[in-house]
């Protein structure tokens, strides 16, 4: 580390002026288009594309109209939820023992198997679509929510074995010894111990990875292709194609009702955000 | 437009058309085997199928339609057909749909009028709507589909039809009187026949148009605009496009498709095609970098001049968006902008437009072109082709796309007697000078390997579009890339997918006719 | 880390070695199903000319066709291009709003307003600036009511302003990841050090580059890779917002493949395009990421 270079003169640190024109400034560029988009989803639609934008509207309900008459919402709310649900069920059974076995183990390739699981997390879903898709092709899962819901256990398997083991490591190992003494056998330890003391890892690894699966698009677009798994991400480009255009107010409206549960998820883990979104490696 | 760019539109026709009260299940797929004894009265069945049962109620409304048919009754097939003979032949038999995903409930309670007539019953195979195209190929080259029936966008009929995947239909139209010859030989010729042999019904019969605002185009034309004479030329075109585009106030001067893939082919081929433009020559080889060719690609360049910005982005949605919002003072596009900016539900700009004649090119011909659209098809190895022969032919029956029309879904009728409706016609603006352009019909050969072509020429305008290459390299890159598809579709070859004087009929069904104004 | 001494007494030494491999089977039977299976099979189907089920073997063919093809090498300059200018900017508009926000009791209860963009699904983020910059001329309205400009302007037409427009999207989104990981980081940090620094006098700027800055290097290095990961598989924003126009300007890898095998149906050349993507991942992975964790985990 270098030594700060010692000025001549006192400097009277950082203004609180600047600071607070910084920070409101982005607060500014984060919330407004947001806000915005919220007033799209309460506007008729003939007030949305117009030869000069409309930023006062006509408040209407049109949006929502459409939204229970038309579209199967409910179903699209209830894939989501199960792909996402039974992704991360299949997570944390598959990854609680890889976790464990990396965090508390020494054993030959231990090194290279971790760096194998946390490298599958750079595949580019491109890469690998194509195969998948003729893979559920093949088993007769395309457009259904059980391939949805294998692809996003794969694409976060890594993010969840590596979130859990890095707090798994933080556990003290005195813990262990005690129960070891007692006479526990390991996979007793690691129910009766490890998975308690690390439970804010398990569920932040949770949440992240259903964030993930939530908003997962592509693989999504490629499997499914009917209501019958449409989910919330892939049900907003529905409403671009039809003869009807681009239904931007129910874009919109679409967007804000899977915006919230993510929220509430995310205000829950709020402290152990940025050590989930690392995959354990900065610890917040 | 086509189903497959647009797969709301049926969707949102057949969902509308669930009133009918005539579904026998209760809804979605499980509708109960129709036992011939059982089965409804034909002709209480066939007055159902009405503008009241059919037509969006504030539609009627709006234009104040009565329950007087907006298509001819004597060429209806639906009621010119022998259902005794049809329920003694077929009775009982099955047939299997695919059908895009997304319109998988609504068709089934659009088809039940059609198991009530027929008492075959309809099973339908959800196709995922990105996935038809391969989906139907890999069941076909398998040589044991899963389906009987399909319909799709007519630029693959040459994928399908050329290796003999399709079931010749001639039979069949010949034995239950298919009204052929009331389709438009454009439709008739490219969405029906390959190589000789009847193998689709024409289904979405679109054609791209020319539209003006009035009030932006008129003060520049100085009086009301003339269908015919106002905008003689695509010279003038580019003229008043000009000045409108100065006029601002957020109404730039034209619209039109411009987006990479086949959006950008075929806005091309819409005017090169007035140019007298061909996309071959007799020995298949591609001639899109000619005199005509050019000629075209010049133009649309000169046109996007004066294009709205996002042009070069702009498939059917962006486009549709900004002239129904109003952001366009003229439109290049399919004849449902012009049936849709009607409707105030959809439009800004609902009295103030119009639908024109196609404008001329010096030294070319009036080819209004026939673009994109869809077709139906039987399979060639379906169990029951003719039960499935008689449910496309149901469906793409002249009321049903009259009806189809008046909704202003996008699903447009291809038959003479529909298209001189006077009532329908009072529902859809465009109709008459659409009706009319169609005897003078462009159209791009179904050839195998058509869509691939159509997506790399597209990729290449676009880059013309956007200042990247010029015109003529556009084009020039455009036919090396057809070439080599060519060559692997085995043009060049002894075995040519498709004869040249099979295909070339369709092309231009203009040719020796008086123009229509 | 030592081996923890394990009691083992009624296992068979065998078992016992096995034991951590028998935990980790499933998880990798799975990941090998997930990666290695597309993996070895994106490699065998690009030596054909697929046709659906009418497999040609073709060789190299969709090789050699692929380093002649131009929109491939467009597209993964295109990849780098928007990639590295929307990693750079995100990376310091998050440095900078992060270092003042870390220590900032009022906004400490706010954070979540900085975090928001981050959570809307990713489709909407792309229909949202697609809206405002195309469709709806917001951005263009906004700037000629402010004088800046006098005519709507031709984002998706320019080739520049079109790639801006994805960038714009991506960093707007995904500042607030970069932004989370590095508050914790400068809350972690040794306060003591810092205010040392400043009882002798220094600036707050040269407190921040000389002391936090260094000590946040391994949170960087760790935060930057996992997005630029992230960013050179972008495809969402180019499929909603440009399809890759003007004239294949804003194409990105993802986007190239995703188009050979679903638009143009050539599964055999998208493959091989995979295969050739791969291999820069296995190389991308072995070099920089590894480094990356392995000093992460310091941190």
């Amino acid at each position: 580390m270098t030594t700060p270079r010692k000025k001549p003169r006192k400097t009277r640190g950082e203004s609180l002026i600047l600071r607070y024109v910084v920070l409101g400034s982005w607060a500014a560029v984060c919330l407004l288009p947001i806000i915005w988009f919220g007033t799209i989803a309460f506007r008729p639609r003939t007030e949305i594309i117009t030869p000069t934008p409309i930023f006062w509207p006509t408040f209407s309900l049109d949006a929502w109209y459409l939204l229970i008459s038309d579209w199967p919402i409910a179903k699209y709310l209830r894939n989501s939820l199960v792909a996402v649900a039974g992704s991360v069920v299949i997570d944390l059974f598959l990854a609680i023992p890889a976790a464990y076995a990396l965090a508390r183990y020494e054993f030959r390739g231990r090194e290279d198997i971790g760096f194998y699981i946390l490298s599958t997390r750079m595949m580019a879903p491109a890469i690998v679509a194509v195969p998948i898709f003729f893979l559920f092709k093949n088993m007769g899962l395309l457009d259904t929510v059980w391939a949805l819901m294998l692809v996003y256990a794969a694409i976060n398997l890594s993010l969840t074995t590596w979130i859990i083991r890095s707090y798994m490591l933080d556990i003290p190992k005195e813990l262990e010894d005690a129960a070891r003494t007692d006479g526990a056998g390991d996979l007793r330890i690691l129910w009766e111990i490890i998975m308690p003391a690390c439970l804010p890892g398990i569920i932040t690894a949770a949440v992240i990875a259903a964030i993930f699966a939530i908003n997962e698009f592509l693989f999504t677009l490629l499997i499914a292709s009917t209501p019958n798994a449409y989910t919330m991400s892939v049900a907003l480009a529905n409403f671009t194609g039809g003869s009807d255009g681009v239904i931007y107010n129910a874009i919109a409206l679409v967007s804000f009702i899977a915006f919230l549960p993510i929220l509430i998820l995310v205000i829950l883990i709020q402290k152990h955000l940025s050590r989930g979104l690392t995959m354990g490696a900065v610890k917040g | 437009m086509t189903k497959l760019l647009k797969p709301l539109s049926r969707r949102a026709f057949l969902h509308r058309t669930a009133a009918v009260g005539l579904v026998t299940g209760t809804g979605g797929l499980a509708m109960p085997a129709l036992a011939e004894a059982h089965l409804p009265d034909i002709q209480s069945v066939l007055d159902s199928i009405s503008v009241s049962g059919y037509v969006r109620a504030d539609y009627r409304e709006l234009y104040s339609m009565n329950d007087d048919p907006l298509w001819d009754p004597a060429k209806d097939w639906i009621r010119t057909v022998d259902w005794d003979k049809v329920r003694t032949e077929l009775g009982g038999t099955t047939v299997r749909f695919a059908i895009g995903a997304a319109d998988q409930e609504s068709a089934a309670s659009g088809l039940a009028p059609f198991e009530a007539l027929s008492g075959i019953k309809v099973e339908l195979v959800p196709i995922p709507d990105d996935s038809i195209y391969d989906k139907a190929i890999a069941e076909f080259i398998s040589g044991n589909a899963s389906f009987d029936a399909l319909q799709f966008f007519s630029a693959w009929l040459g994928d399908f039809a050329g290796p003999g995947f399709l079931h010749p239909l001639d039979d069949y139209a010949a034995k239950w009187a298919l009204p052929l010859d009331d389709f438009y030989d454009t439709y008739r010729l490219n969405y029906g026949y390959f190589g000789g042999k009847l193998v689709g019904i024409p289904f979405d019969c679109d054609i791209q148009m020319v539209h003006l605002r009035k009030s932006v185009m008129e003060p520049i034309l100085g009086g009301p605009i003339d269908l015919a004479n106002s905008v003689p030329s695509y010279d003038e075109l580019i003229r008043i496009t000009g000045e409108a585009n100065k006029l601002g106030g957020g109404v730039a001067g034209v619209g039109m498709l411009g987006a990479r893939g086949f959006w950008s082919t075929y806005t091309w081929e819409h005017i090169a095609a007035q140019a007298g433009m061909q996309l071959f020559d007799e020995n298949w080889e591609p001639t899109l970098d000619t005199d005509a060719g050019n000629k075209g690609i010049e133009t649309l360049l000169a046109l996007s001049k004066n294009a709205i910005e996002g042009v070069a982005g702009a498939g059917w949605g962006e486009n549709r968006a900004a002239w129904l919002g109003g952001q366009v003072a003229a439109n290049i596009s399919w004849q449902d902008s012009g049936t849709q900016a009607m409707r105030p539900d959809q439009s800004q700009i609902v009295d103030d437009f119009v639908t024109i004649y196609e404008p001329r090119i010096a030294g070319g011909v009036f080819a209004p072109p026939n673009i994109a659209g869809s077709t139906s098809v039987v399979t060639a190895t379906s169990q029951n082709p003719e039960g499935a022969f008689l449910m496309l032919a149901f469906l793409t029956t002249s009321s049903i796309m009259a009806m189809n029309e008046a909704n202003a879904n996008g699903v447009a009728p291809g038959y003479r007697s529909v298209l001189a409706n006077e009532k329908l016609r009072a529902v859809s603006q465009p109709m008459k000078v659409w009706s009319d352009s169609l005897d003078h019909a462009w159209c791009s050969p179904r050839l195998p390997g058509m869509f691939e072509m159509e997506q790399a020429l597209g990729n290449e305008i676009n880059r013309a579009i956007t200042g990247q290459i010029t015109g003529k390299e556009a084009l020039a890159n455009g036919q090396a890339a057809w070439k080599v598809i060519m060559e692997r579709q085995g043009f060049y070859g002894d075995a040519k997918p498709v004869s040249y004087a099979d295909a070339s009929p369709g092309t231009y069904v203009g040719a020796g006719k008086p123009l229509p104004f | 880390m030592a081996a923890p001494k394990r009691n083992l007494k009624r296992r068979s030494p065998g078992l016992r070695r096995a034991f951590p491999y028998l935990l980790l089977t499933p998880a990798l039977l799975y990941l090998v199903a997930i990666t290695l299976y597309p993996g070895i099979f994106a490699i065998w189907q690009s030596l054909f000319d697929v046709r659906f089920q009418g497999w040609t073997f073709i060789g190299a063919d969709n090789y050699t066709r692929l380093l002649q093809d131009r929109e491939f090498w467009a597209a993964l300059g295109n990849t780098a291009i928007i990639g590295v200018i929307s990693l750079t900017l995100q990376t310091a508009i998050a440095l900078t709003v992060s270092y003042f926000a870390y220590r900032d009791p009022f906004i400490r209860g706010w954070r979540i307003v900085y975090l928001m963009p981050m959570l809307f699904m990713p489709s909407a983020v792309a229909f949202i600036w697609k809206l405002a910059f195309n469709d709806g001329r917001v951005i263009s309205n906004l700037l000629i009511r402010a004088g800046l400009i006098d005519n709507n302007v031709d984002w998706i037409g320019n080739i520049w302003l079109a790639r801006m427009e994805l960038i714009v999207a991506d960093v707007w989104q995904w500042t607030p990841f970069l932004f989370i990981i590095f508050v914790a980081a400068l809350q972690g940090q040794d306060q003591e050090i810092e205010e040392a620094a400043r009882l002798d006098g220094a600036s707050w700027p040269a407190i921040f580059w000389n002391i936090s800055l260094p000590m946040m290097r391994p949170v960087i290095v760790v935060a930057v890779t996992l997005r630029g990961i992230d960013i050179t598989t972008m495809f969402t924003n180019v499929f909603v917002m440009t399809q890759g126009s003007p004239g294949g300007a804003t194409e990105t890898m993802s986007y190239f493949i995703y188009r050979q095998g679903f638009k143009m149906f050539s599964f055999g050349y998208a493959s091989a395009a995979s295969v050739l993507m791969l291999v820069l991942t296995v190389i991308v992975a072995q070099t920089v990421v590894k480094r990356a964790f392995r000093s992460g985990k310091s941190a």
